[in-house]
């Protein structure tokens, strides 16, 4: 088929998300086969991320306005100041302990993982893991390290997002009536509403070409492709996790 | 007396002033102007803070924040006239790369993406920095703006064919591959 069939607004759409999964999965089968309409799709993602690059750090305008300060705004920002010097020094007192726990701890947590980030210091409290296979040993250690995280967060009253992102046959483990974990996960999910469970389409859409049929667990949702996902959320700033 | 309430309300209206970055970074794409930027998102916030009781669910403070942005934004159009000073956008773009050094090349990136959004027209700029910036949906983008989604999705569509275009015209300019094609 030509690609110039499908016109710019789809593919516009598609990128913005503003496809229904339908429509969007149908347009996941034909990029994987049409070389120039994935290259249109690539080509309009990067133009979208240097946009988004542009404004990361707009220049900002207390360098501009430095000096123009009038007197109630010079007072108020005094007052603010003082209060925030305050809390931030008692609290900081306060909190030392449980500061210096939470870093030692989260190094050791990722240790001797393979992370990522595109941030020079990684953030700790946006995790995306990613199993890209389905042996018993790497599934249960993708939970196990899931659930170290986010009960180790709890404790600490900190606040983190957490994605497991699944493709090829990692998938698995997501799947109804295939995943050995269907319960363990449905209980984590409930007791932690920050755990977030993402497969992949493109793969979902190779098994049930395959005439399989894939039923992902309520609390799974699919992303158009596992890849685009890890590199949306590197590009949001959160660390990556290969399990 | 107005200082006194500024004083007790400026600093105390934490779920507006979380907003602040986010609608700072829109209003610096819409008039590449830092200055400006920060009086239409004060303008916003104190407008914002004036109408606070009609805004009826929480979700939709940022969608209520950017469209009460929007009118501050056409009302200083209106009172200015002038839109922008092209010919220094025009020199931002097409001056020639320093030197094109790997470490500048982010830099230079940024400067020539945002030359290029400044010369699109204010309709498709204001479209376009809403759904990249901010990934707001076409149907939340009509609602802010006032207008069709169909026309969302037309000035979205000629707002990129334009700006890859200027890009890939800039880029020919320095002499180095079109940016858009080295990425992958």
């Amino acid at each position: 088929m030509n690609s110039s069939a499908i016109s710019d607004e789809t593919l516009h759409a598609f990128i913005d998300g503003q496809l229904d999964i339908a429509d969007s999965e149908a347009l996941i089968v034909r990029l994987r086969a049409d070389q120039t309409l994935a290259q249109r799709v690539c080509g309009l993602r990067s133009l979208q991320s240097m946009v988004r690059l542009a404004y990361a750090e707009p220049p900002g305008a207390a360098d501009v306005r430095a000096g123009a300060a009038r007197g109630g705004r010079l007072l108020q920002r005094c007052a603010a100041g003082c209060l925030i010097l305050l809390v931030g020094l008692s609290g900081g007192w306060a909190l030392r302990s449980m500061d210096m726990q939470a870093a030692s701890a989260q190094p050791r947590l990722l240790d001797g993982y393979q992370s990522v980030s595109l941030a020079q210091q990684p953030d700790p409290s946006r995790i995306v893991l990613h199993l890209d296979g389905d042996e018993p040993a790497r599934m249960e250690t993708v939970l196990d390290r899931a659930e170290a995280l986010l009960d180790e967060a709890d404790r600490q009253g900190r606040q983190i997002e957490l994605e497991v992102v699944t493709n090829s046959h990692g998938i698995n483990l997501m799947r109804v009536g295939v995943s050995p974990h269907a319960e363990r996960i449905a209980r984590m999910t409930q007791r932690h509403a920050n755990l977030h469970l993402v497969a992949c389409s493109q793969t979902i859409a190779r098994y049930t070409s395959q005439g399989q049929k894939v039923e992902l667990l309520p609390v799974a949702r699919a992303a158009p492709t596992a890849i685009g996902e890890i590199v949306y959320r590197l590009q949001q700033g959160w660390t990556y996790v290969r399990v | 007396m107005s200082l006194i309430s500024q004083f007790l309300f400026g600093p105390f209206r934490p779920g507006l002033e979380t907003m602040r970055p986010v609608l700072y970074r829109i209003a610096y794409a819409w008039c590449h102007d830092p200055a400006l930027a920060d009086d239409l998102v004060q303008d916003t916030l104190s407008k914002a803070w004036a109408r606070r009781a009609q805004l009826r669910e929480e979700a939709a403070l940022k969608g209520w924040l950017v469209s009460i942005m929007n009118h501050c934004w056409l009302d200083h159009l209106r009172s200015r006239r002038a839109f922008e000073d092209i010919e220094t956008l025009q020199d931002a773009l097409e001056s020639p790369a320093d030197t094109p050094d790997a470490c500048c090349n982010r830099e230079q990136i940024i400067a020539c993406v945002r030359a290029a959004v400044a010369r699109l027209p204010m309709g498709q700029r204001q479209v376009l920095t809403l759904v990249d910036l901010e990934e707001f949906g076409y149907a939340e983008v009509a609602d802010i703006l006032g207008i069709p989604v169909g026309t969302v999705m037309s000035r979205l569509s000629r707002a990129r064919a334009s700006l890859k275009t200027m890009l890939d015209q800039a880029a020919r300019q320095h002499g180095v591959e079109p940016v858009l094609r080295r990425v992958k």
